[in-house]
Formats: C-alpha cells, structure tokens, sequence
C-alpha cells in the first residue's frame, strides 16, 4: 500500500466523522422538539384531567390495608365466575394479568390462582376517559378489587379460562401495587417448550424460574403441579389412616448414618457433631419393636450426595411406610402397591383439571397403571435386558439406563407405567435386608418404578438381633455406633417391612415431567440454597 | 383326567428357557370376555405349572366380580414366580380387539380371540397331524367367530344348522378326536345363549363340552 492511499484513506475517515457527528446533531434536535411535545401534551392531558373528572371515586389506590375497617363485601373467587352469575353485580380480588386499552375500552385479564377471566372497562356512564387511562396504566401482577356486572358473552373466550362470562367494570381500586419491571414475564413462563422456538418467543430457563420462584409459582402450570402433589400427601394420609396406619414424627437430627455414611450431612451439635437424617428408617423400625404395628411418617430427608441431576434433591419429602406382617412380607408389597394406586385412582379422578393443565405446558401420556400392581422378580427384569441385547451379570444392580430400558420393556408389553421389581440382589442392598430363603444370593427386598424411574426402595428388615449383627460386620459397620438400634429387638420384635417413596418424584413422573425441581417448591440441590 | 396328552416340552416349542418367567400376557376388553380362552387356560393348567394372574387396567375404571376370579384361585405358591412354567396374565383393558403379547422382541402382538386360541391350542401339542383335519378345524374356528358371534340372524341360523349336521354324524365336529374347533364353536354358541332352543344335536354336544370339566370357568360368566 502506498502513502498517498493512506493518506486519502484518512481524510475519508474524517469527512465520514463529520457527516456523523452532522447526523448526531439532526437527531439531538428532533429528541429536543418531541420531548417538548410531549411535555406540552402531558400538561394539557394534566389539564384535562384536572378539568372534570365525574368517575374520581370510582377508581384509586386503597390506603395500605392495615386492618382499618371491616367491609361487609364478599369477594368472588374468579373460578366461580359462571354463566349463572350473569347480569349480578359483584366484587372481585385478582391480579392484572394482562392489560390492553384500544381508544375508549381497555381489557384487562384477571387472574386469581390458576384461573383467568376478562374485563372489559369502556368510557361510558360508570367510567370517565381518566379512569379508563387509569386501568390501562396499572402495572402486571398489581393486586385489585374490582365491582363489576358479570356478562354472558356471544363467543368463547379462548384465552381465559371463565371461557363464558367477561366483567363489564364499574369499580377499580388497587390494593397492591407491583413494580412496573417483571424478572419474567408469565406468558413466557408457560409457554410449551419448543412452541417458543418456533415463534421467535422467549422461554424462561430453569434457572431464571428458581431464582424468582414467587413469581414463577403464580403460572397455571405451577399452581396445578403443587395443588396436585397436596393431593398426592393427602390421598397418601387417607388410604393408610383407613388402612389402620399410624401417623409418626421422628427426628431429623440423628447421631449415626441409617445407610452407609458418605452420604450423610454432618451439623455440629454443641460439643460433638450430629447427622441430618437420610430416612427415618431406623426409628420406624423402633416404632414397629414398640408394638405400633403400621406406622408411616411424611417430613424432610437429606442426602449430601454430590449429584446434579434431574432426580437429586439434597432435601426432599420422604413419604415413609413400615409394616409388621403375619408370615409373608409380600403382604406389607400389597398393601403399598394398593395405597399407590389409590393415590393414582384419586389424582385421576379428582385432579383432571390441573393434569390438563400441567399437560397444556408439558404434554405427556395419561400414567397407565394395573390393578393388583405387577409384580417382577428380579431374574426376569435380567432376562428380559438380556434378551433386549443388554450385558449384565446376575448379581449386578440396575444401572440408569437400564432401568429406564427395563421400564419401556415392560410397558411394551405389559402398559403400565407402575410396577413392582421383587428379590434384588442381597449384595447390593443395605445391611439390615433380609436375605431371600432359597437362595442366599438375593433377597427379600423391593423396588417400585414410575414410568421406568425408581420411586421406592424397600425390604423385609431383618428383626433378629443376631443376625442383623452379622449383617452389619460384612457390611464393615460400627457395631458401637448402631448399638441402640439393635438392641431394639432384643425383647422381641416382628416381622416387618416397609418402604419410602419420594414425594417431588412421585409428582414428577405422575405428570410426565422432566425435572424434579419443578415439583419442589422451594429446591435444594448441591448449587442451590436460595430461595 | 386330561383331554389332550402329548409329549410337548416348552423349550422346543417355545425357544431357549431364559431364566425368565413365560408370561403370555392377554389384553381382553370386559364387555367381551373370551370364553374359549379361559378354556384353553384350564386345559393349560392341567398340563404345566401356570401362574395365572387377572389384572384391571388404568383405562376401564370398574369391573363385574366374576370377571375378577374368572382364572380361579390363585396357587398358593404364586408368590414365587420362578417356581412355574408358564405364566397367563389376563389384563382386562379398554382394547378394540383382544390381543395377546408374548415375547415383545420378536413377536407382534397377536389379535383376535381366534388366532390367540389356536396359538394356546399348540402348547397342548394336541392340533391334528393331518393337513385335512388341521385345515377343517380352522374353518370351524373362522366360521364361528365371523358367523356365529359377529354375523347376523340369518348367518347365525345357517351355521347352527351346519353345526347340527356335522354333529349327527360324528360326536366332534373333527370326528371322534374333541379338538380346539369344539372349544371355540361350544363357546360361541354359549355366549349367543342360544342352548335351549338349539337343535338336538347340538344340545347333545354341548353337554358332552360341559361334562369335561375344563367349561366349568366359563359358567359364572354366561348369568
């Protein structure tokens, strides 16, 4: 390149910066004559405003609730809000979901839980241009009070979910006002995965969700998935209390690991150091050796176990079941089997709409079960892998994948998403399982799947002193440290089994979904302790 | 006493013995239940050591008591698997037609009652040897499942008098060897419920079916 070009290329540079800095100051001026514009437009609007105003108390932001006053006025839940209620007058609480004004008329949604409805606000006897500007104005997620007429409308609304009746509003007030900025917009927050590809539309990732759970928590999808998992606790409670079960609580600081110790979270505890309680296992044992027969207990257990997954929470609810049984320990299989089809029976039955609901964001199949549940042994489930073309030996434990290999062969052709795998290995189970009779080489003990995921691992227990001593040397365990819970059954103590189901998995695979964080409120994951 | 006695073994018939149990699984919807299949599974019972297990599935939300205890008693070792030869797992399930699985690598699932039954018959080792009988024996069996239990009135009158005629001749319809053929036709003819009014012949054999005893499963299900 020769100096010349250099030179023409620099004074080109400079002609370009002035016609830009030209530009920049054409711009500047503009910005300057709309800005005054606007200022001039805002004062006569002001004007306006101040001029006559016939709907002032008809719209407004309440004085902060403080418990002044005690109104006699019944609030309407949205869901409630049918054709039979058309042409009455009525106030409602919700949150502004959406808003949209269109010249003299603003439509607002309005959402109370998982249920939405529309309002439709018009200039027009009740209300004045202000109020109507006033509606349009107010942010998302604000909390209102509002009287209105329900009407019946000629065409379903498809957007919401009272498809039948809109609220011709006569009356706003705001009760709680919200920031005008969102962290996440709940359309984008329910939007069905990939839908958002498609459309150039954004989704919330996992992540950006947990960090604003409250507000993550207000979508559809979500109210749905945890209405349903109280269902889940509540048909679990009703079918064992009517099994004669007793309900217990144990504690969660404990002074030695129930099962294997690696896993185990360590708390100081003034002089000494405890654990946090990876499943009550040891004291519904101790409550079987105290003549309590059928116990089950529902509360936090916590694993330290390093593992980001989608099915690894460090704390989670442990649904816990431990039964005496009369001679064989496939009653106590049968009487679990059927409290989870209950559970499934009554999530059927009683929780379609929130299925639907969580379907719309995540569609999965209908949970397919069996009744009395199928039952597998173990040799089977090997066999079956080793005809589907899967390496394993015969002692050897269920890997991931193989588990989800085994529960799509089993659906092939028994199509169910729920079954029963019996007799494991004794090796690859804790030290206090009872070894299978005929064959020393497995066991007495259980696992259930959904929808080709383990849900509960369970066993008969071994209740001799004796033996569970033995049991706990092979395995290498501390006798000292687990004295007490052997000396429980010394003085005699049944035969018993049990089982502990985890209630965020149990919700998931019902639903299909993908990720056990999205069915624990508030998760806790080895790189998550807030919120 | 058993009907049929042959020298089947199950690992010729069926393959290699994997260590597994050998589940014949049967999806049967309850608004029709396949009476000459619970026939077929008394006669299977005589011979092998079956597991016979009924499920409901998740798709049909209740089902008539009968249906439930149609495969009788449970043994009363069912509650080792690996103790028996074969096993029969009846699910009744919302299913336009019957279907049956057996071994999902590498076979499709089977439907209709008719080819389920012929396929159950085998395990008996009972079919006829000879290409004519065997061929008969199936027509009887198509004849009766398109004529009798799906056709209309004058379809069904034309095959109850074949049936008749064949039967003034012989006291089975193969001759005088009961066959598969006498299971399905018996069956059809039952559910039609059509015993009493039926020509004489045909009541004849019919009690000749019921006195074996392996029709007795199928009797709370006709009421």
């Amino acid at each position: 390149m020769t100096k010349e070009n250099v030179q023409g290329a620099g004074e080109e540079e400079q002609q370009a910066q002035s016609k830009k800095a030209l530009k920049k100051q054409q711009k500047e001026a503009e910005k300057a004559a709309k800005k005054a514009e606007k200022q001039a437009k805002l004062a006569s609007e002001q004007q306006e405003a101040e001029e006559d105003d016939f709907a002032m108390d008809r719209y407004g932001i309440c004085p902060m609730v403080q418990s002044q006053q005690k109104l006699d006025r019944a609030l309407v839940r949205v869901q409630d809000l049918t054709p039979e209620k058309a042409e009455q007058q009525i106030w409602v609480r919700a949150r502004i979901h959406t808003s949209r004004a269109k010249g003299k008329q603003c439509f607002l949604v309005l959402r109370h839980q998982q249920f939405t409805v529309q309002a439709l606000l018009a200039v027009g006897d009740c209300a004045s241009k202000q109020m109507v500007k006033f509606a349009a104005n107010l942010t998302k997620e604000s909390i209102i009070d509002v009287e209105a007429v329900v009407k019946k409308v000629e065409q379903k609304i498809e957007s919401c979910s009272q498809q039948d009746v809109e609220l011709h509003v006569e009356r706003i007030f705001v009760i709680s006002q919200s920031e005008a900025r969102l962290p996440l917009q709940l359309e984008d927050a329910v939007r069905p995965e990939g839908e958002g590809d498609e459309e150039g539309r954004a989704t919330v990732n996992q992540d950006t969700r947990l960090d604003n759970r409250v507000i993550d928590l207000r979508t559809t999808t979500s109210q749905s998935i945890f209405r349903l998992q109280s269902g889940v606790c509540q048909l679990f409670r009703d079918t064992l209390i009517n099994k004669g079960f007793v309900e217990i609580q144990t504690p969660k600081i404990i002074s030695a690991a129930s099962e294997g110790g690696a896993n185990v979270f360590t708390v100081s505890y003034f002089k000494t150091s405890a654990y946090l309680a990876q499943s009550p296992q040891l004291y519904k044992q101790m409550c079987i050796c105290a003549d309590f027969d059928k116990v089950f207990c529902v509360g936090p257990v916590f694993r330290a176990e390093d593992s980001n997954t989608h099915r690894h929470l460090t704390e989670f609810v442990g649904l816990d079941i431990e039964m005496a049984f009369n001679y064989h320990y496939h009653e106590v299989i049968d009487s679990i089997t059927d409290t989870m089809v209950q559970i499934f029976k009554g999530l059927r039955d009683r929780f379609q709409t929130e299925i639907q609901t969580v379907n719309k964001q995540y569609p999965s199949e209908p949970f397919k079960f069996l009744e009395p549940t199928l039952r597998l042994e173990y040799k089977e489930a090997v066999a079956m892998l080793r005809a589907a073309g899967v390496e394993m030996g015969d002692e050897e434990d269920l890997s991931t994948p193989n588990e989800k290999l085994l529960g799509r062969l089993v659906k092939e052709k028994y199509d169910t998403d729920f079954y029963v795998l019996d007799k494991y290995p004794l090796a690859v189970r804790p030290f206090y399982t009872m070894p299978d009779p005929n064959n020393p080489k497995y066991s007495n003990s259980y696992d259930m799947f959904m929808r080709g995921e383990e849900i509960l691992s369970g066993a008969q227990r071994v209740h001799d002193a004796q033996l569970l001593t033995e049991r706990a040397m092979h395995h290498g365990i501390d006798l000292e440290k687990i004295k007490a819970y052997i000396d429980s059954f010394r003085y005699g103590a049944p035969p018993h089994a049990g089982g502990g189901i985890g209630l965020e998995r149990v919700t998931m695979l019902y639903l299909g979904l993908h990720n056990v964080r999205q069915t624990s409120m508030f998760p806790r994951d080895p790189k998550r302790l807030t919120p | 006493e058993s009907v049929f006695r042959g020298t089947a073994d199950l690992d010729s018939l069926l393959g290699k013995d994997l260590g597994a149990l050998r589940d014949i699984v049967i999806n049967a919807n309850p608004a029709h239940p396949p009476l000459s299949l619970l026939v077929l599974h008394a006669l299977l019972c005589q011979r092998y050591q079956v597991l016979s297990s009924v499920h409901v599935h998740s798709s049909v939300s209740a089902v008539p008591p009968p249906l439930l205890s149609c495969l009788g008693p449970q043994h009363i070792d069912s509650y080792a698997r690996q103790r028996f030869q074969l096993g029969f797992t009846l699910i009744w399930k919302d299913v336009s037609k019957l279907q049956m699985k057996f071994n999902t690598q590498s076979m499709c699932p089977i439907e209709g009652e008719a080819s389920v039954a012929r396929f159950l018959f085998r395990l008996l080792s009972a079919e006829p040897q000879d290409p004519v009988a065997a061929t008969q024996m199936d027509c009887w069996i198509d004849t009766a499942v398109f004529q009798l239990a799906e056709g209309g009135s004058k379809e069904r009158a034309a095959m109850l008098r074949s049936l008749n005629s064949a039967l003034g001749r012989s006291p089975w319809l193969l001759g005088q060897e009961f066959s598969l053929a006498d299971i399905v036709c018996a069956c059809c003819v039952l559910r039609a419920g059509q015993t009493t009014s039926a020509a004489a012949n045909i009541q004849r054999w019919l009690k000749s079916c019921q006195n074996l005893c392996h029709f007795d499963c199928v009797n709370p299900l006709l009421q």
